[in-house]
């Protein structure tokens, strides 16, 4: 073995093979294997995360898209929609003079609540 | 996949293939094994913080940069892997590896030299600060260029030198030891 200093650049050709010798382990491929079965073992449990992560949230998009129907229902359609037909329908009739029908009014009565 | 390089196998790895990964770990198990011994000086928990190392290694092969080397890349993860072990373990001591005890039982005097040396290579290396320790390690027994060592471990490249130097000469000195015994 050579003389060693703090320059040397190489490594020691017969310290190298003693410590690697000293520290090598047995049954690499037991190792191997088990590891490797770990990892399939992470990929589909990663899969089961990532559809359950997936199935969460279609539930909140779901539950958010009912609510703004609802919403948007409310405004805009379904039960709203006769009344403000009524509501104008007896100002026009009121502009014009005219006695709005109890149809008119029950229909604007409706729209009001 | 034997005629793929490291690079091309952790691009396979990093798009969701674990075979392509189990194929890098079954080329760096040795090493990663080896140098967790180091850190760790028992066989057991030497394999738990390799598996540990590879484990991480495969939750952030996304993370890795195919410029870079691979195999610095991982042993700095195994590396790390080890330092945590020793932290949140108390390590066992050492005992004689099996398959050694084993090898000697079924020729022992052929093997009784080898047990011998390993043995008190390993006594040697587990009486060097961790760093040092390392340094040895990583620098002549797995060949890594000490500008990656220094990376590796975080560590200025005049300090991998200053510990390789230092390492090198307290085990010399026991191989030097060993040798005289055999000559007589």
């Amino acid at each position: 073995m050579t003389d060693l200093s703090p320059n040397e650049a190489m490594p020691d050709p017969e310290l190298g093979p003693a410590i690697r010798a000293a520290l090598a382990m047995p049954h690499d491929g037991a190792f191997v294997t088990r590891v490797r079965a770990l990892v399939r073992q992470q990929r589909e449990r990663g899969w089961d995360e990532v559809l359950a992560g997936w199935f969460w949230q279609g539930v909140l998009a779901a539950s958010l898209a009912v609510v703004a129907v609802a919403a948007a229902w409310r405004v805009t359609g379904g039960v709203g929609a006769t009344p403000r037909t009524g509501e104008e329908s007896v100002a026009v009739q009121l502009l014009d003079g005219d006695r709005p029908g109890a149809d008119i009014l029950l229909a604007s009565m409706a729209g009001d609540r | 996949m034997t005629g793929v390089d490291d690079s091309a196998l952790a691009a396979q790895a990093a798009a969701g293939d674990p075979e392509a990964f189990g194929e890098l770990v079954a080329r760096h198990a040795p090493m990663a094994r080896r140098v967790a011994h180091a850190v760790l000086e028992n066989e057991q928990d030497a394999d738990d913080a390799a598996q540990e190392g590879f484990l991480s290694a495969w939750q952030a092969i996304r993370r890795y940069d195919p410029r870079r080397a691979f195999r610095p890349w991982l042993m700095q993860i195994v590396v790390n892997a080890a330092r945590d072990l020793r932290r949140r373990r108390k390590v066992r001591t050492t005992e004689p590896l099996e398959f050694v005890a084993a090898a000697s039982r079924d020729d022992p005097a052929h093997e009784a030299g080898a047990l011998d040396l390993g043995d008190r290579l390993r006594a040697a290396l587990a009486e060097l600060p961790e760093r040092q320790r390392l340094a040895v390690v990583l620098f002549d027994a797995e060949g890594y260029p000490q500008a990656e060592i220094a990376k590796m471990l975080g560590i200025p490249e005049g300090t991998v030198k200053s510990d390789v130097f230092h390492g090198r000469r307290a085990l010399r000195k026991l191989l030097e030891s060993v040798k005289e015994e055999w000559d007589d």
